[in-house]
């Protein structure tokens, strides 16, 4: 039997029980499709937050911490605990290891001089109210060089970043921007902003009140008054942000530094601070490209500091999105086990009805492996044009619930986003995979019909 | 017997088990038949005419005994060489036809060529040289249905004579037919038999018409060769 006899002989026959082969490769089309939907959900959810990640060069971001502060628990590693360990070897490792220096414009210096680093710049936030019209509202300020407020790292949605460290000018996200009561954005720019930081005000400081002071009362703390114009409004980032940064507001640097202030941001800090200046809490270091982040980071902890890359902890990313996906392809794949039966279903439905069909092609010299063949010609036709089509209706169903999803989301002000993916291997696996489950569903059938003997099969008496 | 044998049985056995109960179909058979001849078969309803024939036909295999076709022992043959052998020596024709209710007369005719490996075209073209040796120019494209049971048993000889088979097995051929058009039924592969030389083996329970056509008659009763009649 010629290719070409194998794939006519297997058309016509399922043409002729077209409702029943409509139906079979229907639920093909349903099981891939589903596949297909869910696949393209993890992979484009994967895809967002990577691209995201790479756009917005969050790969080239390590994170530098003094020695004592670690807010969230930052795992990397610490210099004190490698002390630790070392002393139960070996108590001389303990002269080594001295307290590293705070971090200062002296350490910031030497880490801006590593090879590979681009910039660095200390994470500087402050506690402050911001007032426009009638609102008022509590808020970390953050200090952003006007350099990075200018880079990629800083999306915005209206109006231009800073240009210059000494302006009187501030970018503001756009949910702060609405809780001060501007909803507008395109008239919130250069609109005018009062910030008023907080300053120490040892007149009325009284030690004995401590306890009471940690709870946040009778604090030596007074009020500072500054101006600043709205130039840019920030977009909220669709992802958590995981970003160097970490605030509503952002003023220039030189801006800053000539503004009275208490740069604290905990309690602790504030204390600290009064004893002691032991440098920025966290600094931020820029490398020229992801290559570098392994090689700055040794260098950053050698020096004593605990460090944190984002690259890192993509690797955990990565292992979390693996198990969405194994979860997705899971649920599609029960759709498919469904549509797999189906097959099973139909063609062992054909053998029953082409018993005599059977006996008549043997007895006219058709042998066993020919029979076999029309039955998995006739499986992978179906799964075939049910990986096809479940393909197109996956593609058509993702489509639609992307723009349903984008329409929603666009309300409150997130951007577009395709939510789905749909790279190459997955178009061209969703077919094989169809084609490959049909077969293998249409073993069984196929092998029974090569064994109907073809003597009974025959036999009308 | 002048001629030499194209088809040969000896102690041909066929013993059927289904569950417990054993029913012996064909009891040592012995068969000789000369290339060229037209051999008729009787028998009573369940002498075991139907697997003689299944095991001439290469269809099913032996208990015991041994069939040759040619000098090749074919109960000793598999699975495949038994399509093979079905598929270009033998060629076999039903009481109930047989035919492949989607499949125009073409179609079924053409079948045993497609699994010879013929091309579609060369298909078409043996099929309805076939259809018009059996006189069924003008129904080639007729489904079996729209065909009546003579024409259908046509239809059926044309299926059996495509592959240019070397004998020809004929399980009562004329029993789902009337009396007028057995005899053209019967007549038809008489011809054959006599134009082409082709060797005919025939199931058939009525006695005129072998009587008329066969060379020999082979009486089965109960699964055993009782009586063979030379009549030409
Ligand atoms: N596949 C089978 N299984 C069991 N018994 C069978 C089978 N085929 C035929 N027989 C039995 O073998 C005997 C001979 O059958 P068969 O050759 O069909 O007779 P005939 O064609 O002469 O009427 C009958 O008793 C029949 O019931
Ligand atoms: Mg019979």
């Amino acid at each position: 039997m010629k290719l070409i006899d194998y794939v006519d002989l297997s058309f016509s026959n399922l043409w002729k029980r077209k409702l029943r082969t409509f139906l079979t490769i229907f639920g093909v089309i349903i099981g891939i499709g589903a596949l297909v939907a869910m696949v393209s959900f993890g992979k484009g959810m994967q895809k967002n937050v990577s691209d995201q990640f790479e756009n917005l060069e969050l790969f080239n971001y390590i994170t530098v911490f003094s020695e004592s502060f670690n807010p969230l628990g930052f795992g990397g590693r610490s210099p004190r605990g490698q002390r630790q360990r070392g002393r139960s070897r070996d108590s001389q490792e303990e002269v080594k290891g001295s307290e590293p220096k705070p971090l200062d414009d002296e350490v910031i210096a030497a880490l801006r001089s590593i090879k590979g680093v681009e910039s660095v710049f200390p994470d500087i936030r402050f506690p402050a109210e911001v007032r426009a019209n009638e609102e008022q509202v509590f808020s970390l300020i953050q200090v952003l060089p006007a350099e990075f407020a200018q880079s990629t790292l800083m999306s915005l949605r209206a109006g231009k970043a800073y240009v210059s460290d000494e302006e009187d000018s501030l970018i503001i996200s756009d949910s702060l921007l609405r809780r001060i009561g501007l909803k507008d954005l395109d008239t919130a720019i250069g609109q005018k902003v009062r910030i008023s930081t907080l300053i120490l005000d040892f007149s009325n400081f009284n030690p004995m009140n401590l306890a009471s002071m940690i709870q946040g009362e009778n604090l030596p703390i007074a009020k500072e008054d500054y101006e600043f114009t709205i130039v840019g409004i920030t977009g909220r980032m669709g992802f958590g942000s995981p970003t160097p940064l970490r605030s509503d507001v952002f003023i220039p640097r030189g801006t800053s530094e000539r503004m009275k202030k208490l740069p604290f941001t905990n309690m602790w800090d504030f204390f600290r601070r009064t004893e002691q200046n032991l440098g920025y809490s966290v600094v931020n270091i820029k490398v020229e490209s992801p290559a570098f982040v392994n090689a700055v980071k040794t260098k950053v902890q050698e020096m004593g500091y605990r460090t944190f890359a984002l690259i890192d902890q993509f690797e955990e990313i990565r292992t979390g999105f693996l198990f969405m996906d194994m979860i997705l392809a899971a649920v599609g794949m029960i759709a498919i086990v469904v549509a797999s039966l189906g097959i099973m279903n139909t063609m062992v439905m054909s053998i029953l009805e082409r018993y005599s069909e059977i006996g008549i092609m043997k007895a006219v010299g058709a042998g066993d492996g020919d029979i076999k063949k029309i039955f998995f010609f006739e499986s992978s036709v179906i799964g075939f044009f049910g990986g096809v089509f479940g393909l197109a209706l996956g593609w058509v169903v993702s489509g639609l619930i992307n723009r349903i999803i984008n329409y929603f989301l666009a309300k409150q002000g997130v951007p577009f986003i395709d939510y789905f993916n749909f790279p190459w291997w997955l178009c061209l696996g969703a077919v094989l995979f169809a084609v490959v489950v049909s077969l293998v569903s249409g073993i069984y059938p196929a092998v029974r019909a090569a064994r109907v003997d073809p003597v009974v099969a025959l036999r009308h008496d | 017997m002048t001629k030499a044998p194209i088809i040969q049985a000896q102690k041909l056995t066929k013993v059927y088990s289904s569950g417990k109960i054993e029913v012996t179909a064909l009891k040592d058979v012995d068969l000789a038949v000369g290339k060229g001849t037209f051999i008729g078969v009787a028998g009573s309803s369940g002498s075991g005419k139907s697997t003689l024939m299944n095991l001439l036909g290469g269809l099913d295999s032996p208990t015991s005994g041994s069939i040759e076709f040619e000098g090749e022992l074919i109960s000793r043959k598999d699975k495949n060489e038994l399509a093979r052998y079905r598929r270009h020596d033998v060629g076999m024709i039903f009481q109930s036809f047989n035919l492949i209710p989607f499949f125009s007369a073409v179609e079924n005719v053409s079948l045993p060529l497609l699994f010879a490996g013929v091309s579609k075209k060369e298909r078409r073209e043996q099929a309805s040289v076939f259809l018009d040796r059996v006189g069924l120019s003008s129904r080639k494209e007729h489904r079996p249905s729209e065909l009546s049971g003579g024409e259908q048993q046509r239809v059926a000889i044309a299926r059996a004579l495509v592959n240019s088979p070397k004998i020809i097995l004929a399980d009562e051929p004329t029993g789902n037919l009337d009396s007028q058009t057995s005899s053209e039924i019967v007549g038809l592969l008489a011809t054959i038999n006599r134009e082409q030389g082709l060797t005919v083996i025939m199931v058939s329970h009525e006695e005129a018409l072998l009587k008329e056509h066969c060379d020999e008659i082979i009486r089965l009763f109960d699964g055993e060769v009782k009586v063979k009649e030379q009549l030409k």
